[in-house]
């Protein structure tokens, strides 16, 4: 029984993780670098959520229905925040060596990060959520009901994301762009703009996720970096440009997480992630859902 | 209107520092490498011999040693060999904790303790490559990346290590051992690296750069030349991790194995211009000697700089401070034969670009 509990633990968390990453593939996919800020998002739209309340409320001790009202607002704010880091700095290293690209996407996490320390100070916060009822017993296991919220709403998300790109007019743009910019080019797609808007996208859910996380974990400035390292796991898990890997990879590695913490100590879950990250990449570098080879 | 202002300015240049004063400038350094190389090492020596013992400033020229020996050792994998290192600083928490956990809790002499932290760091180097070596571009730098940050946890959760409080030492050599330690191991490091860039063995990490593919074509065993260059970058950044647990009297997992000091030591080598000899170091002294202003004048805000200095360099000149002086310099041949009017009807030229 304690492992059935563990492992829906893991559900609920690896639903999170998995919504971070799919913007993170999303952003690898069509623009074609590594955002190693993309974590840095994640914190942002916490602390995005965490002031809104602040400032409406006066505290951040607020009820579910007053905390979702925020989320359009902080996704709202990541798209901007994306969409300028995109067109201002990225944008200037697409096509030049990788390498340089991870070193412009860590220059920004790293300014951020300090950023974030010198206005909001290092010290972790978490927005509390009040429920009549905390938690709640299903077939013997139990679960509490903020992190019931967020799965939901991180799945939610994921599948508004997954909506957009199949079923609108801009997604196609994007997943032309993904597939062969120079022909969307020739179709007449702004690819600039198309891949400004996907890493505005990928930034807007990951800041919604962010707030998620705000509520059932902590947040602090210096979190990122383990959230974009989570990300690439999973993608790599999942494969490159597959939204259903990722949603799985996500929850997988949710479950992993939740299983060691409770059958070793928690203590060894991010050792654990990071020997899975090296294990993955020399086993299958393409994924389990992966469809071509990139490198 | 801007591009005629910045043609006035390059031929303002053109006229205080004309490209083949720059040109004789690297031919000079090239005929006398052995030469500056000595002078350097004899006015390297002298500091603590003219009374400066101790104190801020030469705290701060042996940082500036250490980082030059971290970006240097980077650049033999990343520069030369074409290969992202992202967890280099993993090589030197394991120094850093061999010499640490020798010299404290099992008493051993301060120059046994350096000898086996570099004897483990390649060790791991060795094991470790043999994994990572075999990935390239995005995936080789984030699973080392992934070792970096496997090893900080890993140090973090054993009691060896002293968790995560880490290690105090007490009863380490005065500044001078460290000043002198550090520097005697870059010049070695800057000797080896200059003298293997010009052997077989440079040439080769540089075609593995270029194309692996084609190296390999060539008849090179590209594993056996990335491993070495791997296992030369563990040799010396394990030397400089054994040494800096000593010299700092304080180690935890998360100084020992800092992500922050990895893309510090890749930037260093990127100003500097990475793939040669002089760059890092040039890089190390100049970004160290920054970053040191900002850490005393501006509490707090040196890595906001130091990310803005990394997206600056990268976006406007990716070829460092040396790369950037030697393409002026090879400059003066293009003017000399005419310049664009020679390769207008000259596709040679063209297609050599």
């Amino acid at each position: 029984m304690a492992i059935a509990q563990f492992i829906v633990n893991g559900l609920l968390i690896g639903a999170l993780f998995a919504g971070i990453a799919v913007g993170f593939a999303l952003i690898w996919g069509v623009v074609d670098i590594i955002n190693l800020a993309h974590g840095e998002m994640v914190m942002l739209g916490g602390y995005a959520s965490f002031w809104l309340l602040n400032i409406a409320t006066g505290n951040t001790n607020a009820s579910p229905t007053v905390f979702l009202a925020t989320i359009p607002v902080v996704i709202a704010v990541l798209f901007v925040v994306g969409y300028a880091l995109q067109r201002t700095l990225v944008q200037r290293v697409i096509g030049t060596d990788i390498f340089l690209t991870l070193l412009v996407t860590f220059g920004i996490s790293i300014a951020i990060q300090q950023l974030a320390i010198q206005a909001w100070t290092a010290n972790p916060r978490s927005i509390q959520t009040s429920f009549a009822d905390p938690s709640m017993t299903l077939a013997g296991l139990t679960v509490p009901k903020m992190k019931l919220l967020a799965f939901v709403g991180a799945i939610a998300l994921t599948a508004a994301l997954y909506a957009f790109l199949q079923k609108t007019r801009t997604g196609r743009a994007i997943r032309g762009v993904a597939q062969n910019p120079e022909a969307a080019e020739l179709v007449g797609i702004d690819v600039e703009h198309t891949r400004a808007v996907t890493f505005g996208i990928s930034s807007g859910v990951a800041g919604g996720i962010g707030a998620f996380v705000a509520t059932i974990l902590t947040i602090d400035p210096q979190m990122g970096l383990i959230y974009t390292l989570k990300s690439f796991v999973i993608v790599v898990f999942g494969g490159v440009g597959s939204i259903p890997g990722a949603m799985v990879g996500g929850l997988l590695l949710g479950s992993v997480e939740e299983l060691t913490a409770g059958l070793v100590s928690s203590r060894w879950t991010l050792a654990v992630s990071f020997t899975l990250l090296i294990v993955l990449l020399v086993v299958k570098p393409n994924g389990l859902f992966g469809e071509e080879a990139d490198q | 209107m801007s591009t005629s202002d910045s043609e006035e300015r390059s031929g303002l240049l053109h006229s205080i520092v004309p490209p083949n004063r720059v040109d004789q400038l690297f031919d000079f350094c090239g005929t006398h490498a052995w030469k500056i190389l000595l002078v350097g090492a004899v006015l390297g020596v002298l500091p603590p011999l003219l009374g400066l013992e101790g104190g801020y400033y030469m705290t701060v020229v042996t940082e500036m040693y250490l980082f030059a020996i971290l970006a240097l050792s980077w650049d033999i994998i990343g520069g030369q060999t074409g290969y992202p290192s992202f967890g280099n600083m993993a090589f030197f928490g394991i120094g850093a904790y061999t010499t640490a956990i020798l010299v404290k809790t099992f008493a051993v002499g301060f120059p046994v303790a350096m000898v086996a932290a570099a004897l483990l760091a390649v060790a791991f180097a060795t094991v470790i490559g043999m994994v990572v070596l075999r990935l390239r571009g995005h995936y080789f730098a984030i699973a080392t990346l992934g070792v970096l940050l496997a090893a900080q946890q890993v140090s973090r959760n054993l009691d060896i290590t002293g968790g995560a409080s880490g290690i105090i030492l007490f009863d380490v050599p005065p500044g001078t051992v460290f000043y002198y330690l550090f520097f005697g191991v870059l010049i070695a490091e800057v000797a080896l690296v200059y003298y293997l860039s010009n052997t077989r063995f440079g040439f080769v990490l540089n075609a593995i750069r270029d194309d692996e593919e084609k190296a390999t074509a060539m008849g090179f065993n590209t594993t056996y030349y990335k491993t070495v260059a791997w296992m030369l970058s563990a040799l010396f950044t394990g030397l400089a991790g054994g040494g800096y647990s000593l010299f700092n009297t304080f180690l935890n997992p998360q100084t020992a194995y800092n992500g922050a000091w990895n893309v510090e030591l890749i930037a260093m080598a990127l100003m500097g211009g990475s793939g040669t000899v002089a760059g890092p170091v040039i890089g190390a002294f100049g970004l160290h000697t920054v970053i040191e202003y900002v850490e005393t004048a501006f509490v707090g805000w040196q890595l906001v700089v130091l990310g803005a200095a990394i997206i600056v360099t990268v976006i406007s000149f990716p070829d460092g401070v040396v790369g950037t002086l030697r393409e002026y310099a090879s400059g003066m041949d293009y003017y000399e034969r005419g310049g664009m009017a020679a390769t207008s009807d000259d596709t040679e030229v063209t297609a050599d670009e």
